[in-house]
């Protein structure tokens, strides 16, 4: 496939799909009215020309893809950057877009140890749309994150497609506090037994903003493991939301998954959306799901301020070791660090 | 110095659970509160405490002339009341030592005095916690997160004993304590005791009171004091339980 296709092959898949509404599954908490339809869907006659030639890896499968937002960037042209990490290697490295519209393949090789930071693109305009494309070979450790600075972001989406082979992990953890509407959407594909996939998202959000993940986590192998956990920490009016399914297919055999999505809301009118969805073609798998949704903790707070500590302290104290909290189990790696020192 | 007159609380579904406590307390005494089960003393160190649990029907507790039912609750603390909770709340995350820190120092900030200095806060917390035979585990948790019963107990124990307060409200902290760290806690609470300060213990066993020799010993029954006695009071409550009271 040539980069021309795959410009017009994405735009012909949104034409096909159409725009998101919220009657496609994939976007049910998703405002999608704020959408600029004519910046998503304008797309230049002349970009697939302007476009670099990369070699497309066999897992885009764009003409079956129905995110939008995996489609966009693609669909709009983005610069294609990519970056092989051979057998064995060990890097650290940071990936910030340019421009509106992104796209980054990772190849990843095997027992390579990878630690990713996404920066944030400072200077967007309506909308911004970035994907990456991740594929990780046997024995590889990757971990990828990034932690939004409070800054004033209109429209945000990132896709992830990741592609996971034996004995992989990889590591998802981000944090989410920006002003403006953000979505993540992964995909992840456990294709060889002992592949392991987790995610971490912290959203600590306040005013209008709002926050929604998608994830589909696809068990492709025997012996393989998801994690996923959510917190949310909501403010003002902000608004969250988690739909992620868990797909474990026929003779995957000692699977496990797990998710937990934790709210604490601070405000009457803040509010969170969370849709588990499980597909479980095999008997010997363990997969659950929680979801708590609460204030601060009464009996921790009465604790804190009967030792004479101010209410908006205790409050203060109690918020911050919620949110660290999520981060504690990653081991001692760049990620979190990071993530830890934002939550200072 | 803690002054608690004719106090009535109750719960959310209006249920009166103390009914018009009386009780004076006054530098230098050890007063020990005993009663059966569900009688109403853990909810009375709660209710002068401030617990959102309970709202005030009325009465009075004054600390050193100053109405306490009027103030926040970490006024209250900082004004040198201390409770131990029957249960202390686990709280994961938040590191014990910093806990500890920022527990000091917001009363310190309360009474207008400096921090204190990380070295000699360290000395401090050292000292305190030889004092109470307590490891490094205390140090590199989070409150109470993952504590024995016992364990969480002498933490408590820790806590009184850095934060200083005039009137400790102790309630059964011997209970869930072994033999040796019954001892433990309680010459750390005789350490901590001065004449210038009082120590209210919720109890129901004689034994904390081989160690700590009460003032007075009272009956709480049905949200009342309903008997006050010296030690000897104690060791006939031991020996015969509480139900030749209510025949008297
Ligand atoms: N928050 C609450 N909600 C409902 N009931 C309560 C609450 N607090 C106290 N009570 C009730 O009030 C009564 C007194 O409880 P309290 O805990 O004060 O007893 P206690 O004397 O400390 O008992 P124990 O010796 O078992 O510790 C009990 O019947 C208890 O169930
Ligand atoms: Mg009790």
């Amino acid at each position: 496939m040539d980069s021309m296709n795959k410009v017009s092959l994405a735009q012909s898949r949104i034409q096909a799909i159409g725009m998101p509404r919220r009657n496609n599954e994939l976007w049910t908490f998703f405002p999608v009215a704020k959408i600029p339809a004519a910046s998503a869907t304008n797309f230049a006659t002349d970009s697939a020309t302007a476009s670099d030639a990369v070699s497309i890896p066999s897992t885009f499968e764009i003409s079956a893809e129905k995110d939008f937002a995996a489609l966009l960037p693609i669909a709009k042209n983005a610069h294609t950057m990519v970056r092989n990490i051979a057998d064995g290697e060990s890097e650290m490295a940071l990936i910030k877009a340019n421009n509106d519209f992104g796209h980054t393949v990772l190849n990843i090789g095997k027992n390579a140890r990878v630690s990713l930071e996404i920066l944030d693109n400072k200077v967007i305009h309506e909308l911004a749309a970035e994907r990456f494309d991740v594929c990780v070979d046997e024995g590889a450790d990757v971990e990828i994150f990034f932690a939004n600075p409070a800054n004033e972001l209109p429209l945000r989406f990132r896709h992830f497609r990741i592609v996971q082979a034996a004995n992989s992990t990889v590591r998802f953890s981000s944090i989410e506090r920006g002003n403006g509407i953000s979505r993540v959407s992964i995909d992840d594909f456990l294709r060889g037994s002992g592949a392991r996939f987790e995610m971490r998202t912290l959203n600590i959000l306040n005013g209008d903003s709002s926050s929604h993940h998608r994830l589909t986590i696809y068990h492709e192998a025997p012996e393989t493991t998801s994690v996923q956990f959510a917190r949310n920490l909501l403010d003002g009016h902000a608004n969250a939301s988690y739909d992620g399914s868990v797909i474990v297919n026929p003779d995957c055999t000692k699977t496990y998954s797990s998710q937990l999505v934790n709210t604490i809301l601070l405000s009457e009118d803040s509010s969170v959306s969370v849709k588990p969805v499980l597909k479980i073609y095999h008997d010997d798998v363990e997969c659950t799901h929680g979801n708590t949704c609460g204030e601060l903790d009464a009996d921790q707070m009465f604790y804190l301020v009967s030792r004479g500590i101010p209410p908006e302290s205790a409050k203060k104290m109690l918020i911050r070791s919620f949110a660290k909290e999520l981060f504690y189990p990653l081991p001692d790696s760049p990620a979190k660090k990071r993530l830890l020192q934002v939550l200072e | 110095m803690l002054s608690i007159k004719d106090l009535k609380a109750s719960i959310e579904d209006g249920t009166q659970i103390l009914k018009g406590i009386n009780l004076e307390v006054k530098p230098g005494e050890v007063h020990a509160i005993m009663g059966p089960n569900g009688s109403g003393k853990s909810t009375l160190s709660k209710v002068i405490m401030g617990h959102p649990a309970y709202h005030v029907d009325g009465g009075s507790v004054e600390l050193d002339g100053k109405n306490l039912l009027e103030m926040e609750i970490s006024e209250r603390a900082n004004s040198g009341l201390f409770i131990s909770t029957q249960y202390p709340t686990e709280i994961p995350g938040v590191n014990n030592v910093e806990f500890l820190k920022m527990a000091l120092n917001s009363k310190r900030n309360y009474l207008g005095f400096p921090e204190i200095g990380d070295d000699e806060f360290k000395k401090l917390c050292e000292e305190k916690m030889e004092l109470l035979e307590m490891d490094d585990r205390y140090r590199d948790r989070g409150v109470n997160e993952g504590y024995s019963g016992g364990e969480k107990k002498r933490n408590e124990i820790l806590q009184m004993a850095i934060l200083d307060p005039k009137v400790s409200f102790l309630d059964e902290t011997d209970s869930g304590l072994d033999i040796d760290a019954l001892r433990i806690v309680a010459n750390g609470i005789n350490h901590i005791m001065s004449p210038e300060k009082a120590v209210i213990l919720v109890t129901h066993y004689q034994r904390l009171l081989d160690y700590i020799k009460p003032t007075y010993v009272h009956v709480l029954r049905h949200g009342k004091i309903i008997l006050s006695g010296g030690p000897e009071l104690a060791l006939k409550l031991e020996e015969q339980g509480y139900d030749w009271i209510e025949e008297k």
